[in-house]
């Protein structure tokens, strides 16, 4: 069964591109504290429908990143819980260097992060 | 009974030549004819050649990709099948392979361009690919390109260069000749009455821009997890797509030289039937995970499997595939061993994992990707050291001022294979 | 030549059994004993076993801190270049002050520390992270095979020389994770594992996964307003004085306390006995670590039927999680058999 979803990003690419179509919840705010607004999310009752560490590119190093939740409320689910938990807790092993990166640098990390939520669009939608 | 009989050609050299030939053992490039088959992409602006070899001052960076150059010599279908060569199912008759040698993709694709493979020093013993004699294609886009154009551009390029080095094998002898013959379900039950019936699940980087894998030409994230007869991968029906996480992602040459394939070949028909091949995504969106979870779980079952081998490729989402696959294929009552890495911290405190279940307690590590190791000044870079300092496990200090690098091993190409290509471990 | 102080127990020390375990610490400057001898032999002319200092299980255990202190200054005053306690085998006091007195030469005189025991001795549990401890046999049979450990160890602690994996180096593994190169590839390893696994014969995962507890959930309570709630804690939280004598960290026990009529914590009444936080605000008021006032008020806005009359308490500081299993294994068969309902547990 599909799900109605929302995007939450921090990435004004994910935001540019997709908001026409899809509901996107864009934020002002950095990798981890999506991760969090997430986690907030699943202990209200939204399932979480795509990973949080989606791609190869560690957390500290690309400041974007794009979750997939339902758009509604359900029950508290626990594998989402425990996903969420143990994604906030990878961060910390990564040295910070999410400010480090020349000006165009960031526009390949925006695309890499849409390209990912975008990959996940084709399972999502009715 | 299927056979495949794959000849080594050895290469003991690579020099540049008027004519491109291989001779004793030494492959002669000419340097023209490669350039024109890489510049048949308009995508691509111009082209560098160099050639780095075992021993030698040299570090090469950015790497996209590693790939053996092989030519089908009998049997059906072509190498790279859905990619170069027409799609048609290959691992029968017989391959030649280019051993000791390489063709290496580099250049810049993204600003956060990874991959480093030093021919010396400290570092090549955490690549497999210091040990080779590279032929290094360095691309450079025309002006104005997106990523998602540009990446296949030097992709395809890549194996149309490896597939015009293996023509040159064709009519050749081989040094040394492998067979591998495999069954089917019936015919392997029959033949090998009392062996433990066992397969290799294969995860396959599937997460878009960058993480990408291809089977038969087919985007491995628009699959559902599927058989293969083990010798197929030997003819490239899987290649790569995938540039980000240099240490554990699997470069063509991996997937066409895969370890677990090979060493279960091994002690196929004497301690065990390697009864086939199971390849398996690692997509983005939970629901896609369970469903693929699920079917090799299931393949398993039908398969009367007794154990299985599970590889993974990649950081983080990967994690919670691996474990997925193995909590429900060992609910199955199938035997499972996982072949990972780890993300430990520098200090190698922090869990390894960003998941894990009590069902994964047989597990083969490629080690912790976060060491920090220093790569000395070499005297040659082919390519560019321009992203050193923003390549994962590297930062702003990265590149000191006496030309040496401070990096996480992660920034080395193969240095933490999770298919176990390589020798590191940790405990 | 390398400098080495060896710590052993009155038993190895030939002194006595039991009847002899309260004898104070003792130091022999110059003498070999025990199993220092085979540690000798293992050195060759590398290193000399400069003083053993042998005390009481009893004595160190009861008399922590001044034990503790008296061996601490006679190390430092011998300053070695490595520091051996043990091996203690399954032998539980002896195992938790062989690893009590390493950590503390390691943390207050910055002198290298090597023990060893078996790894179900409740000092390798506590202390394995912090001491290399090399896993031994159960009992004293597995001396030499422990010695030829331990003393290469030592050597290389001694040379500060780089420490490898927990498996080349022969200790416990300690969370941290250490790189090294195998001498098969990954997947030939991975092959091998699965062979040994189908054949139900033994095999050593290369890392194991961090072991979770899980607890199923109970269902949901009904109507909290009939129920029996009780409170436990991990937070120390005892009368006033710790009539009982919890231990600050590493308990061996558990307190039952009746609060019938305690409307509120108060200074002059409670007081924590825990050692592993700052206690002064526990002190102060202990419904902040065990909220007595709050669950009084919620019995008598009728929010909870009642407040159980007694409370389960123990130092969570370093405490084995077999002990804490016991400990709960016990009080919960009281809690169920005295009607309560549901239970609500506090950390700090």
């Amino acid at each position: 069964m599909k799900k109605a979803f929302k995007i939450v990003t921090n990435n004004p690419l994910v935001k540019e591109t997709l908001e026409n179509e899809y509901h996107i919840e864009f934020v002002e705010c950095s990798y981890e504290e999506i991760l969090r607004k997430v986690r907030n999310y699943i202990y209200e009752g939204y399932e979480l429908l795509t990973h949080p560490l989606s791609g190869s590119v560690k957390p500290n190093e690309t400041p974007y990143k794009s979750i997939m939740v339902s758009e509604k409320k359900e029950k508290l689910d626990p594998r989402s819980m425990e996903i969420i938990e143990y994604a906030i807790q990878s961060c910390k092993k990564f040295q910070f260097k999410s400010d480090k990166y020349a000006p165009e640098v960031y526009e390949d990390f925006q695309v890499v992060d849409l390209k990912l939520i975008e990959s996940a669009i084709p399972s999502a939608i009715f | 009974m299927r056979r495949l009989e794959l000849g080594h050609i050895n290469i003991k050299d690579i020099q540049f030549g008027p004519e491109s030939k291989i001779e004793d053992g030494v492959l002669y490039v000419d340097e023209e004819a490669v350039k024109a088959i890489v510049l048949e992409d308009e995508r691509i602006k111009d082209c560098k050649l160099d050639i780095a070899r075992p021993g030698e001052s040299v570090r090469i960076t950015p790497v996209k990709d590693v790939i053996e150059p092989r030519v089908k010599v009998e049997g059906r279908g072509g190498i790279f099948p859905g990619v170069i060569s027409k799609v048609d199912t290959v691992g029968e008759g017989k391959t030649y392979a280019l051993k000791g040698m390489a063709v290496v993709t580099a250049g810049k694709i993204v600003g956060f361009q990874e991959g480093i493979i030093d021919m010396t020093g400290p570092g090549a013993e955490y690549t497999p690919f210091s040990k080779l004699n590279n032929l290094v294609v360095v691309c450079e886009p025309v002006e104005g390109i997106k990523q998602h154009d540009y990446e296949p551009a030097v992709r395809f390029a890549g194996f149309r260069v490896a597939v015009y080095l293996g023509e040159l094998a064709r009519e050749l002898t081989p040094d040394k000749t492998e067979v591998f013959e495999t069954y089917g379900v019936m015919e392997g039950a029959e033949k090998f009455p009392g062996l433990p019936r066992v397969a290799y699940v294969q995860m396959l980087q599937s997460q878009g821009l960058l993480h990408d894998t291809y089977v038969y030409g087919v985007d491995a994230k628009k699959t559902l997890s599927t058989i293969m007869t083990p010798t197929e991968i030997m003819d490239g029906a899987i290649v790569s797509g995938n540039c980000v996480s240099a240490c554990d992602k699997n470069p063509t040459y991996v997937h066409e030289n895969n370890g677990v394939v090979h060493d279960l070949f091994e002690e196929h028909g004497k301690t065990l039937n390697f009864v086939c091949h199971i390849i398996t995504n690692e997509n983005v969106y939970l629901a896609d995970k369970q469903r693929s979870s699920d079917w090799t779980a299931k393949l398993c079952r039908l398969l009367d499997l007794d154990g299985i081998v599970l590889s993974q490729e990649g950081f983080g989402n990967p994690d919670t595939d691996l474990i997925m696959n193995c909590k429900k294929i060992e609910a199955e009552g199938v035997k499972t061993v996982i072949i990972t890495d780890e993300y430990a911290g520098r200090d190698g405190k922090s869990q390894s994992l960003a998941d894990a279940d009590v069902a994964a307690d047989a597990v083969i590590t490629g080690g912790n990707a976060n060491q920090v190791i220093v790569l000395p000044k070499l005297d040659k870079v082919i390519g560019t050291l321009d992203y050193v300092n923003t390549i994962a496990g590297g930062n702003e200090h990265s590149l000191r001022e006496d030309g040496t690098i401070e990096v996480e091993i992660q920034a080395i190409t193969g240095a933490t294979n999770e298919t176990g290509f390589g020798y590191l471990s940790a405990r | 030549m390398i400098k080495v102080v060896h710590y052993i127990n009155q038993f190895f020390a030939q002194i006595g059994g039991e009847e002899k375990a309260h004898i104070p610490a003792e130091r022999h400057d110059g003498e070999v004993m025990g199993p220092g001898a085979a540690f000798k032999a293992a050195f060759k002319d590398e290193a000399e076993i400069i003083s053993t200092i042998v005390c009481g299980d009893s004595y160190f255990n009861e008399n922590l801190e001044e034990a503790k202190a008296t061996i601490l200054a006679w190390v430092k005053e011998l300053n070695p270049d490595v520091f051996i306690a043990g091996p203690a085998f399954n032998a539980g006091r002896y195992g938790v002050a062989c690893g009590t007195i390493c950590d503390a030469v390691q943390e207050e005189l910055g002198i290298p520390a090597v023990t060893g025991m078996y790894v179900e001795n409740p000092g390798a549990d506590m202390f394995k992270n912090k001491v290399y401890t090399v896993p031994t046999k159960n009992n004293a049979a597995g001396a030499r095979d422990a010695v030829k450990k331990m003393a290469p160890l030592a050597l290389k602690l001694a040379k500060k020389e780089a420490i490898g994996a927990s498996c080349q180096d022969n200790y416990m593994p300690n969370g941290v994770r250490v790189n090294f190169f195998e001498e098969k590839r990954g997947s030939r390893r991975a092959v091998d594992m699965l062979l040994n696994k189908l054949a139900d014969k033994p095999y050593t995962t290369e890392y194991p996964m961090p072991a979770f507890d899980r607890v199923a959930p109970q269902p949901a309570i009904k109507d909290l307003s009939k129920a029996t709630i009780a409170l436990v804690t991990s937070g120390g939280i005892v009368p006033k004085g710790n009539p009982d004598h919890i231990e600050s960290s590493n308990a061996s026990h558990y307190g039952e306390y009746d609060i019938t009529g305690v409307m509120d914590l108060t200074e002059a009444t409670y007081e924590t006995a825990h050692g592993g936080y700052d206690p002064v605000y526990a002190n102060e008021d202990a419904d902040r670590v065990l909220p007595v006032d709050v669950l009084r008020e919620m019995e008598k806005n009728g929010v909870i039927g009642k407040l159980h009359n007694k409370f389960y308490t123990t130092v969570g500081n370093g405490t084995a999680v077999a002990s804490a299993k016991a400990f709960s294994e016990e009080f919960a068969q009281k809690l169920i058999a005295d009607g309560v309902d549901a239970v609500i547990l506090t950390s700090t």
